[in-house]
């Protein structure tokens, strides 16, 4: 019993027997000095920091690490002025919902092993964030939480059962070595509950008193030491000042009740950081690779190089992203799109690591590694959407001061008045104020919503960078999108036959754009088309992989392929004929005469010699752009074209699409002024992009949404990124924003009329402390289960 | 009345008890599967807690030879 006195003692008992675990699980790091300075060696610190540069040019790193012990708004604000007390820190932020700082510091000044010391110090625990570590220490964190959950609440009913005979007997029936006897049985039981199940309230209301701060944590420990002692000087000395009445069953309910709140929150904490690592952990350690004598090696993924060929067995992630060379398979892309249903890949498919592949052994060529890949750029951009504070969490850290101190004034004169009025009332008034009035749920109710919606929106594949986007974005009434890769995409068709039905028809004369021989060889527009399209299969230009997109290849053996960079591809078909795609003069002679416009035509088919088809290069509007124009414009938004294009091509799409407004011909400078007039007319202003093309206009929207294609997505600017390419997501994160706003609005109504509602019964003496911590964590719980509706 | 005495002391220490013990079954990771023990009986290539699991599962794999 007395080792549990000390809450540091207590953890050093709780980890022992984990240490001698027979499961053969690494106990976690131990705090020593040893641990701390292993952090510090170059390698080891390459797996948590980066090297970035400041905007004097010096070099800085930039660590990650995973804290614990944190439980409310406040704890940010204390860890982060612990890491900027520390010299060499240039910046310090911490996320309350992921649990992780980003601190960037001066290799010349300081040392990680300073920074870690630093949280220690402030009184939480800190771990390079490595995911096994950070796992082991969520562990750890969880079974302390339940321990200290079931001390605080078994031995709340325990003092209950010894605290119900003063309740129903009258005065007199109870003989007074009896009551003694009971009160003693209940302070002996609230011992643990105060020493070790309510000892985190304790000492963290300790360390921020001690760095001049107020947390939440102050008001809480102050009633429960009040009560306690009260309690246990009336328990000893029934005669004594503190009169005869005992609080250990409103003690030690209050604490489990607050445990109770605060395990569901550390749940939610975990969940939200286990979804991250699951993410992280979707690339393979190691990859078969096929060395140029055709052998496989096994190697580790980090040692992939770009060109690198891969052979993927069914079930297992593709290692990096890349290019199909060989088979046809299925690939689950769900960490793109949030949809698990299989994706068709023919050979000169785009694949992208992490993806599984579901359907057939292939063989793939790397293109990307690393952090270049789509799953390292995904990955990081939910890192740093879920350890952001939202502005309206950092308001409230401003306020939260000033409103502790008001409420620890306003105990002290409910207590003051009532030891005039009714003076055995006032030590459990001034209790139940402290209680009643713990701004926990007010401080949770805006950043655990938009936590909430955040990881809602990435399973459907819309990536926020900022949680302060989804604010905006429900606040929207107009949304310009650009034109070429956002609301239509490129496609590649056969020269002369436009797009027909989309009213985009090209400008080129109508007709074909087969060779009187091209008609005979292929037969129609079709075989045509898949012809090329088996043949740019192989490669990785642009044009190829778009031309490969637009239609399905046809099931052609090729041999003895070749790439001539800047003319075209070459291959040998079953008969031995020799096939060219490309520029015209690579491709061959012309044929007859081709009824088509030349400028139009990029790409020629042709076989021996001789050009067989020609290819163009078109817009067509995206699938599902209209019926998402609509669904906005339903929504009561605005909805305009912002293009570069000419006016008849943009006005034509406009037409098709039932746009509001179109801008046709358009600088980026002019893009820049038509959003800062849209703004100057008082109006929100959205901008979704290709992110590459509009980042100017795109930082000068109120919120902007780039389209997710390829590796474009991990430079991208925007605010938000749509992985999925569905313009219907757009819609969709909007009515999610919408919603989460609501669920918003409504927590913070029911925090604030709580405690508008119960401050007053509690200064009137209606409020007796169980009930006070009963409502407290009542509402608390109920501002997060609301708050988690937001994810759905 | 008297035999309270005794009894609320007992109580008590057993409270105390029941703390250490379930402290104890936590950090052993005793909460952490609940339904993976019950299935591992099922699993015939599991890791072989005794000498009569021992036992019966090389005696299954010779009959059935």
């Amino acid at each position: 019993m007395s080792a549990l006195a000390d809450p540091v003692t207590a953890t050093a008992i709780s980890t022992g027997p984990e240490t001698v675990s027979p499961t053969g699980l690494v106990p976690a790091p131990p705090e020593g000095t040893q641990a701390t300075a292993a952090v510090d060696d170059a390698v080891e610190q390459a797996r948590y920091t980066r090297w970035v540069v400041d905007a004097q040019g010096r070099e800085l790193r930039e660590s990650a690490l995973q804290l614990s012990g944190m439980h409310c708004a406040a704890c940010t604000g204390l860890i982060e002025q612990a890491l900027y007390a520390v010299p060499g820190v240039q910046f310090a932020q911490v996320g309350g919902a992921a649990q992780r700082a980003t601190v960037r510091w001066d290799p010349t000044l300081t040392q990680p092993s300073a920074l870690i010391a630093a949280v220690r110090g402030a009184g939480y625990g800190a771990v390079p964030d490595a995911a096994a570590p950070a796992r082991l220490a969520r562990r750890t964190e969880h079974r302390q939480a339940v321990w200290r959950l079931f001390v605080a609440s078994f031995c709340a009913m325990q003092i209950m059962m010894l605290a119900w005979p003063s309740y129903v007997t009258g005065p007199g029936e109870l003989e007074a070595d009896m009551r003694q006897l009971l009160n003693w049985g209940g302070w002996l039981l609230c011992l643990p509950v105060m020493v070790f199940a309510a000892a985190p309230f304790f000492s963290r209301a300790w360390h921020s008193l001690r760095a001049r701060r107020i947390g939440m944590d102050v008001p809480v420990s102050v009633a429960l030491l009040i009560a306690f002692v009260a309690s246990t000087g009336a328990t000893f000395d029934p005669q004594g000042i503190f009169g005869h009445e005992v609080y250990f069953d409103s003690v030690s309910m209050f604490v489990s009740f607050l445990l109770g709140a605060r395990y569901l929150e550390m749940r939610a904490r975990h969940n939200a950081a286990q979804a991250l690592e699951t993410s992280l952990a979707c690339l393979p350690e190691v990859a078969m690779r096929v060395a140029a004598d055709g052998t496989l090696h096994s190697v580790s993924v980090h040692a992939l190089r770009p060109g690198d060929e891969v052979r993927v067995p069914v079930g297992q992630a593709f290692p990096a992203d890349g290019v199909l060379l060989t088979g046809a398979t299925q690939a689950d892309e769900a960490l793109l799109t949030g949809e698990s249903a299989p994706v068709a890949k023919a050979a000169g498919s785009n694949l992208v690591g992490g993806s599984i592949n579901l359907g057939a052994p292939v063989q793939m060529r790397v293109q990307r590694v690393g952090g270049d890949t789509r799953l390292q750029a995904i990955v990081s951009m939910m890192r740093s959407a879920m350890s952001q504070r939202p502005a309206s969490a950092a308001l409230a850290d401003r306020w939260a001061g000033p409103f502790l101190w008001a409420v620890l004034l306003l105990a002290a004169g409910a207590a003051a008045v009532w030891s005039v009025i009714d003076p055995s009332k006032a030590v459990w008034v001034a209790v139940s104020v402290l209680i009643v009035t713990c701004p926990c749920a007010l401080s949770i109710a805006a950043p655990s919503t938009l936590v909430a919606a955040a990881r809602g929106l990435a399973g459907q594949g819309v990536m926020l960078q900022k949680l302060d986007a989804l604010e905006v974005l429900a606040r929207v009434q107009h949304i310009y999108f650009d034109k070429t890769g956002t609301l239509t995409e490129t496609r590649v068709v056969l020269a002369g036959t436009g797009l027909a039905g989309t009213g985009l028809a090209g400008t080129g004369p109508t007709g074909t754009g087969l060779t009187a021989v091209g008609r005979a060889v292929l037969g129609d527009d079709a075989a045509a088309l898949a012809q090329a399209a088996s043949l740019a299969a192989w490669s990785s230009h642009p044009i190829s992989v778009a031309l490969a997109a637009s239609a399905t290849p046809a099931a052609q053996h090729w041999d003895d392929v070749q790439e001539h960079p800047g003319q075209g591809m070459q291959a040998t078909d079953s008969q031995g004929r020799h096939w060219r795609l490309g520029a015209a003069d690579f491709v061959g002679a012309a044929g007859a005469s081709v009824d088509t416009d030349d400028s139009n035509a990029g790409v020629w088919l042709g076989c021996d010699g001789q050009r067989l088809a020609a290819f163009e290069l078109a817009d067509q509007p995206r699938p599902g752009a209209r019926e998402a124009v609509q669904a906005l414009r339903a929504l009561g938004v605005r909805v305009s074209l912002l293009s570069g294009d000419t006016r008849e091509r943009a006005g034509a799409l406009a037409q098709v699409l039932g746009l509001d407004e179109v801008v046709a011909g358009a600088t980026p400078e002019a893009k820049l002024a038509v959003v800062a007039a849209a703004q100057a007319r008082g109006e929100c202003v959205a901008m979704v992009g290709d992110g590459i093309n509009d980042a100017p206009v795109l930082a000068r929207a109120d919120v902007s949404l780039a389209m997710g294609q390829g590796a474009l997505v991990s430079r991208s600017s925007a605010d938000a990124v749509v992985m999925s390419n569905r313009l219907g997501d757009i819609v969709r994160a909007r009515a999610r924003a919408l919603r989460a706003m609501r669920i918003v609005r409504q927590n913070l109504f029911w925090a604030a009329s709580y405690n508008a509602v119960c401050i007053p019964l509690a200064l009137l003496g209606f409020m007796p402390p169980w009930a006070a911590g009963l409502g407290m964590a009542t509402s608390s719980l109920l501002v997060m289960a609301n708050a988690l509706r937001a994810g759905r | 009345m008297e035999s309270l005495y005794l009894l609320i002391p007992l109580s008590a220490a057993l409270v105390l008890l029941i703390l250490g013990i379930f402290g104890w079954a936590v950090f052993r990771g005793q909460f952490e599967d609940l339904e993976g023990e019950a299935e591992r009986i099922l699993d015939a290539d599991c890791t072989q807690v005794d000498a009569d699991q021992v036992a019966k599962t090389s005696g299954s794999k010779e009959s059935g030879h």
